[in-house]
């Protein structure tokens, strides 16, 4: 999850809503909100994409809210029990919950962006385990990709629950345990 | 880049097998051989039944030809391999073995089982060991923050399997988590 100007995880982490309040009355670009109306009144709502929003934010057309993935709701629900909130479901396609955090986190003023950096950081580190002994478990299987119903119902729908960022995460970890138990069970190659 | 996904990240086992089998190891040799040159230096010369020093791979080789005995390292014997164990069940921080220890271990229960005294309880305790040093990198992967990991004594082996997903993992910590503030009581 680096964000490098060719990282296809960045633009797809740009591409997310955010939801703006413009603070003036701007003609003829109703259509950037898909709208039908030909102008943006001030102080209409309107959801634009976040590489869009910089510029507008930045120039000081609009503010905007932090969106819902990273509201009072999510946070204390991370807070009560981190493993059990279903990150992807919270964005769009591409289910770049850390990745849009990030790009929200970049714009915000210091003590808010330090309490997103928090929950964040702390959702990542409470996950982390969970992601890895799954995958090492899978890895364990032998079979790892048809396994879905063989462990709990809590289990799977944090694997289904699993943000872009940790699946890559769950892939490493499973590739590489796999890679090393294959070695320590082969006792025949080789040599002989 | 032409390398597959999986083998960027690291190397893999049969590569670490492949260094670790530079290592010196003792043999008594059954055959007499003039000291020779080899390109990683000169081995030699085998008397039966003087103890020589040779490579592992070379050890394996001969052992293979039934040319030669492997004699154990120290450590690779049951009671070492017990006391170890149960360091590493007491004992919070990883247990000090050899670095390359799985990989010489394996490959001398493979092809020189007989030449061990008791082989299948070293081969059970490895696995252990194994299992209860895993245990703990587990709750190293718990503490990890973003700038550093201390996890000493860990064995090349270990270190080659977190590898890929603990250097992933804090580098998303990196991006995740904000440079702070200085503090103005100087702690770090």
């Amino acid at each position: 999850m680096d964000f490098d100007y060719f990282s296809i995880e960045a633009i797809l982490a740009e591409n997310q809503k955010i939801q703006c309040t413009f603070k003036h009355a701007i003609p003829g670009m109703g259509h950037l909100g898909g709208g039908t109306e030909r102008d943006i009144a001030m102080l209409s709502k309107i959801q634009i994409p976040m590489w869009l929003a910089y510029t507008v934010i930045y120039s000081d057309w609009a503010d905007f809210n932090i969106p819902a993935a990273f509201g009072s709701k999510v946070r204390n629900a991370l807070k009560a029990e981190a493993c059990s909130v279903r990150l992807s479901g919270l964005v769009g396609a591409g289910g770049l919950w850390y990745g849009f955090g990030k790009t929200i986190m970049d714009i915000l003023r210091e003590e808010q962006a330090n309490e997103l950096s928090d929950m964040l950081t702390k959702a990542f580190r409470d996950r982390l385990v969970e992601v890895i002994d799954q995958a090492q478990h899978f890895a364990a299987l032998g079979h790892a990709s048809s396994g879905g119903g063989l462990s709990g119902n809590s289990a799977q729908s944090f694997r289904e629950g699993l943000d872009t960022t940790e699946r890559d995460l769950f892939s490493l970890a499973q590739e590489s345990a796999k890679r090393t138990k294959n070695w320590y069970e082969n006792n025949d190659s080789k040599r002989g | 880049m032409a390398l597959p996904q999986t083998l960027r990240a690291s190397v893999t086992p049969p590569e670490l097998e492949l260094v670790a089998s530079q290592q010196l190891i003792e043999i008594i040799p059954m055959i007499s051989m003039e000291k020779t040159a080899f390109i990683s230096g000169a081995y030699g010369p085998l008397r039966p039944p003087n103890k020589a020093k040779i490579p592992l791979w070379m050890a394996v080789n001969l052992k293979m030809k039934k040319k030669c005995h492997i004699v154990a390292p120290d450590w690779l014997t049951a009671d070492y391999l017990q006391e170890r164990l149960n360091l590493e069940t007491t004992d919070l921080s990883f247990s000090s073995l050899p670095f390359r220890f799985a990989e010489i271990a394996k490959v001398i229960l493979d092809v020189a089982s007989d030449d061990v005294e008791n082989p299948d309880k070293i081969r059970s305790l490895l696995k252990d060991l194994r299992e209860a040093r895993q245990a703990k990198s587990r709750e190293g992967l718990r503490t990890l923050d973003h700038s550093e990991l201390t996890l000493s004594n860990l064995s090349s082996m270990e270190i080659n399997e977190i590898r890929p997903y603990f250097i992933q993992s804090m580098s998303i910590m990196t991006q995740l988590v904000r440079n702070p503030a200085p503090d103005p009581l100087g702690h770090p």
